[in-house]
This record gives C-alpha cells, sequence and structure tokens, in this order.
C-alpha cells in the first residue's frame, strides 16, 4: 500500500513538473527490443533515466548559459545491467571563438538501441573560429558515433578517428580535412540553405582509410538522415515532428521506431 | 526675499518636472517606436577578449514586443543572435550551432557589459534601471535628453546613461557603467530607419541547429 503511494506520487510529481518521454522498439534478429528514456526537468538541470533489455542507466544533466557568449552542457550516467556496471561523462559547448566536446565512457557490453557503444569509447572534438568565417577543427574518437543520438545508431563506424579540419563559409560552409582511420582518409563537406525558411542539406564524403557518406536535410518539423559507408552499412533516419523512424543494416538488418512526448 | 522665494519655487518645480519628465520621455520613445523599426549600433564593450569592437544590428517589431539583435562584430560573436520575445529570450550560438531559449527572468547576462535586450526594448530596460533625467546635451544628431540610473538587480552592469533624440524620440547612445564608474560599453545608435518587419524574419534560424530549452 506504501509502496503504492509513494509509486502514485512519483508518477503525479513527473506529470506536474516539465519533463520528457521517449518510448521505442527496437527490431533486429533475433527479436524486439523496447526502450525507454524519461527525462525530468530540475530548477537547473535534468535527470534522465533510460531503459534497454538488460541495461538501465540513471542519469543527471546540467548546463550554463553566457546568452550571446556561449552554452556549456554537462552530464553524468551511471548503468547497471549485463556485464556490470558503466558509466558516461561528458561535457560539451563553446564560449567566443572556442567550442570543445568531450565524452568518455565504459561499458562492458553494448545493448542496443540505447546504449550502442561496447568497451572503453570517447571522444574529444575541438573548435576554433580563428577569423568570422572560417573555423578549424580537431577530433579524436574511439569507438562512438560522431553526431547527436538522434542522428540514429549511425552504423559502419571505425573504431578509431583522428580527423582534423578546415571549414570556411562563403554562402555555403565548405569543409576540407584529412584523418586516419586507422589508414588515412579524406574528408570534404558542404552545407548550406536550401530553402527561404533557414531548410539546410549538409553533405560529407570521407574516402580512404573510412569510406563513408553522410546526409542530412533539415526542413524543421521534419528531418532526414542518411548514412552510407563500405565495407557495407548504413541506414536511413526519418524524423516527422516527434516521430522517429530509422532502419539500416550492419551485418544484419535493424529498425528503429520511437516516439517523443515534451510537457507542460 | 520673496524674488528669492519665488525662485527657489520656480527651482523645485522645474526639478519636479525633471524628476518626472524621465518616464514621460521614455513613453514618448515607445509611441515613437511603435512601428516597425531597424537600427545599427556601434561602439565599444568588454567581450570575450578584452575591450573589443561591437557592431550589430538591432530589428524591431514593438507592436508584438519582439526584437532581434544580430552581432557582427566582434569576430568571435559573429553569426551569433539573439532573439527576445514577451516570454523568452533566444541565443543562437553559430560555432555549437545552438539555439539556446530561455525565459525571460533566466536570461539575464554576465560579462558583456551590457544587456542586448534594452537595445531594442527601452520598456524592458526602464523596468531594469531606475531612470531619472539629468538634462540636455547637443549631440551630433541634435539635441538629446540625458537619462541617467542604477541598475536594479545584477545585469553585468551597475548604472547606465541613455541619451534620446528630442526632435525625434528614439535612443541615440546607451552607456553601461560598472560601480565605479567605468564604462563598460558605449554604444551608439549609428543608423536608423522605419522598415517593414515580420514576425518570421526576427524569429529566423537555421533549422538544423540544435535546439536547447533551459
Amino acid at each position: 500500500m506504501k509502496g503504492k503511494a509513494v509509486f502514485l506520487t512519483v508518477l503525479l510529481g513527473f506529470a506536474l513538473a516539465q519533463g520528457r518521454l521517449e518510448a521505442g522498439l527496437y527490431a533486429a534478429p533475433p527479436g524486439l527490443a523496447p526502450a525507454l528514456e524519461a527525462g525530468l526537468s530540475l530548477e537547473e538541470g535534468e535527470v534522465f533515466l533510460r531503459l534497454a533489455p538488460f541495461r538501465a542507466a540513471l542519469g543527471y544533466g546540467g548546463s550554463l548559459a553566457l546568452g550571446p557568449l556561449g552554452f556549456f552542457a554537462f552530464g553524468l550516467q551511471g548503468e547497471v545491467g549485463e556485464g556490470g556496471p558503466g558509466g558516461v561523462a561528458y561535457g560539451e559547448g563553446g564560449a567566443g571563438p572556442f567550442a570543445l566536446e568531450g565524452r568518455i565512457g565504459y561499458r562492458p557490453k553494448r545493448a542496443l538501441p540505447l546504449f550502442p557503444e561496447e568497451g572503453l569509447f570517447g571522444r574529444l572534438a575541438l573548435r576554433y573560429r580563428p577569423a568570422p568565417k572560417e573555423v578549424l577543427g580537431l577530433e579524436l574518437a574511439r569507438a562512438t558515433p560522431p553526431r547527436p543520438f538522434s542522428f540514429g545508431l549511425q552504423p559502419g563506424l571505425s573504431p578509431w578517428r583522428l580527423e582534423g579540419s578546415y571549414a570556411f563559409r562563403e554562402g555555403a560552409t565548405y569543409t576540407f580535412g584529412a584523418g586516419l582511420a586507422p589508414g588515412p582518409y579524406a574528408l570534404l563537406g558542404w552545407k548550406g540553405e536550401v530553402g527561404e525558411g533557414g531548410e539546410v542539406l549538409e553533405l560529407s564524403l570521407r574516402l580512404g582509410g573510412t569510406n563513408r557518406l553522410e546526409g542530412a536535410l533539415f526542413l524543421g518539423e521534419a528531418s532526414l538522415f542518411l548514412t552510407l559507408s563500405y565495407p557495407w552499412a548504413g541506414s536511413v533516419v526519418a524524423w516527422l515532428g516527434d516521430l522517429g523512424l530509422e532502419a539500416g543494416y550492419e551485418g544484419a538488418p535493424y529498425a528503429w521506431v520511437r516516439y517523443a512526448w515534451r510537457w507542460p | 526675499m520673496r524674488k528669492l522665494a519665488a525662485f527657489l519655487g520656480l527651482v523645485g518645480l522645474l526639478s519636479l518636472g525633471l524628476a518626472q519628465s524621465a518616464q514621460d520621455i521614455l513613453d514618448r520613445v515607445e509611441k515613437n517606436l511603435s512601428t516597425p523599426w531597424q537600427a545599427t549600433v556601434q561602439g565599444r564593450i568588454q567581450g570575450p577578449g578584452g575591450e573589443e569592437e561591437l557592431l550589430a544590428r538591432v530589428y524591431a517589431l514593438p507592436q508584438a514586443r519582439l526584437f532581434r539583435v544580430e552581432f557582427l562584430k566582434p569576430g568571435s560573436l559573429e553569426g551569433n543572435f539573439t532573439v527576445i520575445t514577451e516570454k523568452e529570450v533566444w541565443n543562437y550560438l553559430y560555432l555549437t550551432n545552438q539555439l539556446v531559449i530561455s525565459p525571460r527572468e533566466k536570461a539575464k547576462i554576465q560579462g558583456l557589459g551590457f544587456a542586448p535586450q534594452g537595445l531594442g526594448d527601452l520598456k524592458a530596460l526602464s523596468e531594469q534601471v531606475e531612470l531619472r533625467l539629468e538634462g540636455e546635451v547637443r549631440l551630433p544628431e541634435g539635441v538629446a535628453w540625458k537619462l541617467v540610473g542604477r541598475s536594479k538587480e545584477n545585469q553585468g552592469f551597475a548604472a547606465m546613461e541613455l541619451y534620446i533624440l528630442k526632435a525625434d524620440p528614439r535612443p541615440l547612445r546607451f552607456v553601461f557603467l560598472d560601480e565605479k564608474g567605468k564604462v563598460l560599453a558605449d554604444l551608439k545608435v549609428v543608423e536608423f530607419k522605419r522598415t517593414n518587419l515580420t514576425e518570421a524574419q526576427l524569429k529566423r534560424y537555421p533549422k538544423d541547429a540544435q535546439v536547447v530549452r533551459r
């Protein structure tokens, strides 16, 4: 009885506070896996919970806003599940001409779709803006995708990646770069507005030690992401408002459907 | 003796009149700037790299209480912009491609030495600063009222001076000062024009930006 009251109080707390809930279903051989992510906004920051078969995480994410000067977000998540405990820490943001993204974590065994990384994984990306229209970037990553989770599972990543890039903006943004993954490769990128309302198309191609084409189209209410890499792996992701649809292939086909609620 | 009393009375009346008219002047500005306008603001600020030049475009849709400040200088802020709506402040950051949305009360800006919100929205500024009329001064644009005041709460500056053009009531110059009277930002309105603007233009942002709600 007491447990029920506590549960109802917690549920009511969630309903009254500002929060989000993302529920999904992941399908890949041999079967289906449900996935749930819930976040509860606090005065400063958010407490979140992630659940997928045989792994659960509890975490806190906070942020610091510096008005037009910059923004910094940080977080910590602790995990329990198959193979033992794990955790992730991250900090990312920018101020003035500098931006940084740092993420490090450990997990004994992956649990798709919410916990795609395995072993020791991490990423450090630095960006510096020497002139208003130019950005220099340096990135070192191990076994973790370069894009946020909303871009999907991003299959076909190389285990290691060290990349340097130079981007300049002249109407559109052009990116040139080179990296090791572990073999040397070249990077070409283009990003620009394709509509009157701020719609954006982004394309990047990596050839050599890693072979990968990435495309993204942002239309506001809808977004589309495409990833294609060789040896063959790839995915197509569509976000239609709060509905996310993903289909991909990496050794075997998979699909992921998710829906996000936000309140109030 | 009677003359002196009359003179003192007149001074009293005048000072009362001056004390009352800061609000009156701000009301006149509000009335004068009730249709869409845009301006360029130029000057010196205490930016991320010490004292820096600031160049920004201000767009205003006063009837919707909607304002947009686009930064052109310093270089590290180029491409960044701030949108002020009735309830929220949006800050777009070019380098990280993020749109950070905060409720107005949470969006106090420290470390810039001035409040970008105030450049367009004098009404909001006058709620944060207790302004009074100090007198009239002659500026290149014409005779201007000089309003001075202290910040009611910590806005990143302690006091400010505001110059309003008398012939066409609108702001000409903003000076933000710290506790010791050191100038944190000295900004002049160099180009002003009434123009057609829409809500969609002022709220425009790249659709690939990561939207962060605080």
